[in-house]
């Protein structure tokens, strides 16, 4: 097994746990991180996939702006200091 | 020759790569756990830059390569900064080995940041 | 090239699937930041490698990587000044 194979194998790996950890975990704000997380290693497939233009884009939407907005709105939806879990529940 | 001094830095680099996630995932609290990533790592990517320079085949590529490295330490020292600053200001109490688990008040006490 | 660079790669993409099991466990939302951090890092650490590790051309993949030291500390700050508002517990998880 070459070393090439044996990390496209782990990144495909890694990228279907955080997209499974982003859309099945109950909370909202573990979801957005998994999601940032999910980016940045996408910027990682497109790169193995020689589409250094399309992960320049990734990196800096998937993994930059996008999880600054989310992270944002996240904040905008729960309120004010109270806890947060509940509203995350509801959020579902 | 260059190819030796190459990979030894490149060798090294991911030893310290090795070093910060050992630190992440064995260190007891959050601001232990901070000083292992913002400075390891940032040693391990600054042994791969230029480990990797030596073997740029332009001196306008090995500078862009090393331009990586300065921002990358601006930017870990910065999160540091902030993460831990936001932690203290939220209360979080440092972790010590004579009593592992107590919270002081006078941290969350402190004025929000 | 030495040959070394996929390799180490490799090597580092290892370190991220160790710190993933952070993301996905670790207590309270602090430490997932912190294992999101290193994300980062090691994320940038891997974009170098693999732009000296093949025969296409380097530069694109180091503006990738600029991009990606950049915006992952923009991210990070926005959670710690934006988002992270409850004093999680530093230990004893919430799952």
């Amino acid at each position: 097994m070459s070393a090439a194979f044996a990390f496209d194998l782990l990144l495909v790996t890694l990228l279907l746990l955080a997209a499974l950890r982003a859309l099945t975990t109950p909370r909202l704000g573990q979801s957005l991180l998994a999601f940032v997380v999910f980016g940045l290693l996408m910027a990682l497939a497109w790169v193995r996939l020689d589409a250094p233009d399309i992960a320049l884009a990734e990196a800096a939407v998937g993994a930059g702006l996008s999880g600054v907005l989310l992270f944002d709105a996240w904040r905008a939806l729960c309120g004010e200091p109270a806890d947060e879990a509940p509203t995350a529940e509801r959020m579902r | 020759m260059t190819e030796i001094a190459s990979g030894a830095l490149l060798i090294a680099g991911a030893f310290f790569y090795l070093a910060g996630t050992v630190g992440l995932l064995r260190f007891p609290d959050l601001y232990t756990r901070l000083h292992a990533l913002a400075k390891v790592d940032n040693l391990g990517l600054g042994c791969i830059v230029v480990g990797l320079a030596l073997q740029a085949d332009s001196f306008a590529v090995a500078l862009k390569l090393l331009l990586v490295w300065p921002l990358a330490l601006v930017a870990s020292a910065a999160i540091g900064y902030v993460i831990a600053r936001r932690a203290d200001a939220l209360g979080i109490a440092p972790w010590r080995a004579d009593h592992p688990a107590a919270p002081t008040e006078a941290a969350s006490k402190r004025s929000d940041a | 090239m030495t040959g070394l660079e996929l390799p180490i790669a490799l090597f580092l993409l290892a370190n991220l699937a160790a710190s993933l099991w952070r993301v996905l466990r670790g207590p309270g939302d602090a430490n997932r930041l912190l294992a999101a951090l290193l994300f980062g890092s090691t994320g940038v650490g891997v974009l170098v490698l693999l732009a000296f590790a093949g025969e296409r051309a380097v530069t694109p993949l180091l503006d990738v990587a600029l991009t990606l030291a950049l915006l992952a500390a923009i991210t990070a700050i926005a959670f710690a000044q934006r988002a992270w508002r409850r004093a999680t517990p530093a230990e004893g998880g919430d799952d």
